[in-house]
């Protein structure tokens, strides 16, 4: 691992029963990269993803993050970890449906201590770099798919993120609106030097990123 | 736990919340209003002892006089000794006795229910005193005499006139409403009780069936601890008569004859499902509920919610939905109670316990002592309803919240 290297997956293998769903995968992130992973559906990216962010744990291999083995934390480690080194950007948003905008992008603070203000406080600078300070009070009910994708976006960046996992973040958005969301990617990775890891199967979306790699058959095949 | 989001949780999902709720509100309201329901029920039956001042009766049934002349004895009501009446007194738990005669007396030209009563006795049928409509309440060591209003009446006796009962002269001082007294040995005249004992000890009727000394009696009238009343009733029949007619509240709760008065057993057994009910439903309903927020505690914990944090959270909605549930339980409680203490409850006196001669009007007539439900919510058992259902939501919290806590985010997520 060299000194930019914040994301290592190391011979990375997962299995559902019979089926090997990610095959001895290695692959390295650098600290301000932007990747991305591409590949058909079904080739292995998406449990790629959640093994290299500690959602899931490999059946076998190692993963490090900014330098820790986190495949031997415990669960209650792994979500400490997770609040406080990565951010997570789904398909279909994962907004809580009962919480305002900018209570969404809260979330991740509401179990540390500090106060109601200055959770707020940061979650209003967060929307407001998204263009969504108008919209902070409204539930996820009322706000477009952009609109839920910019939320989900301010929240994984709360905690001030090492690396960001996107999951097709694009995919539940018109072509207009997933431009937009790319933009705000690039801004991130650009301006704040945030590594972030894409999964897409748009290879169109994929042209923007530093660096490429494609999975076929739950192998890295470039 | 965030308070925000945990009110935020009930109010938008107030359907499932107002299931929950309104679930076990139901059973904790069942289970207040069988307890209060079956504590009217006993109070209601202590009343018609009550209002006499005393918690125990004592009687001795015997036989049927030959003769249906001069002064005899209902059969339900015979000689009480006075050195038994010495023992009772002594036994544990006895605070207070009073002591009466209750006589027929057939004269040739009318037939009296006559009652010797100890005047300042607070317990026994001095407490009649209160009763008195007209005139005065009858004195200490004067041979007078006490006429019951309708009897009065029927009879045209009014206070100033003179009474001849069993060729003994009485002066009528008062008149007593009966109707506003005890329905226990109710009587048409009420004279000391040295002056019945005196007519009862005279008799050869009363000395053919039961032979009487001057300070026996045939009624007793026991004041005792509330925890002790059980033992003595048992105790009683060794001392006075192995068929002495003994009536307790227990007693009157039985002839009550309701579901609720029938048994503590019963209220339990009753309380204990209507509980087991709430908790399923209560169960039921969070289980469904947080089993539909699986993917938002995917969530939670993808963003870096720890299981407690989780489970601490979805224990913290589940206690307040069951307070909440406890509260709306507790004024269920207050509405119903309201309409249930309009229920009316007649509770009947024995025959023996207020003889009359069959023969005479009225004479077979059931008696009742009508009262309203006393219904009343104690504030013990509200505040343990409400803490039940803070534990059922705590118990039901802590172990939906422990399982679902357990699921991996990245299962919940996949799925997109």
């Amino acid at each position: 691992m060299n000194n930019g290297t914040i994301l290592t997956g190391i011979n990375l293998s997962k299995q559902y029963g019979d089926l090997e769903v990610v095959k001895k995968v290695t692959l390295s992130v650098n600290a301000g990269e932007f990747v991305c992973l591409v590949g058909k559906s079904g080739c292995g990216k998406t449990t790629l993803l959640s093994l290299l962010s500690g959602l899931e744990r490999p059946t076998s291999g190692k993963v490090m993050l900014d330098g820790l083995d986190i495949t031997s934390a415990t669960e209650d480690e792994l979500a400490l970890f997770r609040r406080n080194n990565v951010g997570f950007i789904f398909q279909s948003f994962n907004l809580i449906p009962t919480l305002s905008a900018w209570e969404n992008v809260a979330l991740p603070l509401f179990p540390v201590k500090m106060t109601g203000e200055e959770r707020k406080r940061r979650a209003t600078e967060l929307l407001n770099k998204m263009e969504m300070g108008q919209r902070m009070d409204h539930l996820p009910a009322a706000l477009s798919g952009g609109e839920k994708q910019r939320v989900a976006i301010a929240r994984a960046l709360i905690n001030h993120p090492k690396v960001l996992f996107a999951d097709e973040p694009t995919g539940n958005l018109d072509s207009a609106t997933g431009d937009a969301i790319m933009e705000i990617l690039n801004r991130l990775h650009t301006e704040e030097g945030v590594a972030i890891l894409m999964v897409t199967h748009e290879a169109e979306l994929a042209k923007t990123a530093d660096r490429l790699i494609r999975m076929h058959d739950g192998e890295v095949i470039s | 736990m965030n308070l925000h989001y945990l009110m935020n949780e009930l109010y938008y999902q107030r359907r499932r919340t107002l299931a929950a709720i309104i679930g076990l509100s139901i059973g904790i309201a069942l289970l207040i209003i069988l307890n209060a329901l079956s504590a009217a029920y006993r109070q209601a039956a202590h009343a018609p002892l009550k209002e006499i001042g005393a918690d125990i009766t004592v009687q001795r049934p015997g036989n049927v006089p030959e003769k249906l002349e001069g002064s005899v004895f209902p059969c339900s009501a015979v000689t009480i000794r006075d050195d038994q009446v010495k023992k009772i007194q002594g036994l544990p738990g006895v605070r207070g006795i009073g002591k009466a005669v209750l006589l027929w007396v057939f004269d040739p030209n009318r037939a009296w229910i006559v009652l010797g009563i100890e005047q300042q006795n607070s317990v026994g049928p001095a407490t009649l005193s209160r009763a008195v409509t007209e005139g005065r309440f009858l004195e200490e060591g004067k041979e007078e005499a006490l006429i019951e209003l309708s009897f009065a009446r029927q009879f045209n006796i009014k206070v100033g006139d003179t009474i001849s009962v069993a060729k003994r002269s009485y002066p009528v001082v008062g008149v007593v409403d009966a109707s506003r007294a005890a329905k226990i040995a109710v009587a048409n005249v009420y004279v000391p009780l040295a002056e019945a004992q005196k007519l009862a000890a005279d008799s050869p009727q009363v000395q053919s069936v039961s032979p009487f000394q001057p300070a026996d009696v045939n009624l007793l009238f026991i004041k005792a601890d509330q925890e002790k009343i059980t033992s003595l009733a048992s105790a009683l029949p060794n001392i006075v008569d192995k068929k002495a007619t003994i009536g307790t509240p227990d007693s009157f709760l039985k002839l009550l004859g309701s579901l609720f008065a029938l048994s503590d057993k019963f209220t339990m057994a009753a309380s204990l499902i209507a509980i087991v009910v709430a908790i399923l439903i209560a169960f039921k309903t969070m289980a469904g509920n947080i089993a539909e927020r699986a993917r938002e505690i995917g969530v939670l914990k993808a963003v870096g919610w720890t299981n407690r944090n989780v489970v601490t959270q979805l224990l913290s909605e589940s206690v307040i939905q069951c307070f909440l549930a406890g509260i709306l339980g507790l004024a269920i409680v207050l509405v119903a109670s309201v309409g249930l203490s309009f229920i009316k409850v007649n509770i009947p006196i024995p025959w023996e316990m207020s003889p009359t001669p069959h023969f005479l009007p009225g004479g077979g007539d059931q008696i009742f002592k009508t009262l309203r439900l006393p219904m009343h919510v104690p504030c013990s058992l509200a505040v343990f309803a409400v803490l039940l259902s803070v534990v059922i939501g705590g118990l039901t919290g802590a172990l939906l919240g422990r399982n679902i806590s357990k699921i991996k985010p990245s299962e919940v997520l996949r799925h997109e």
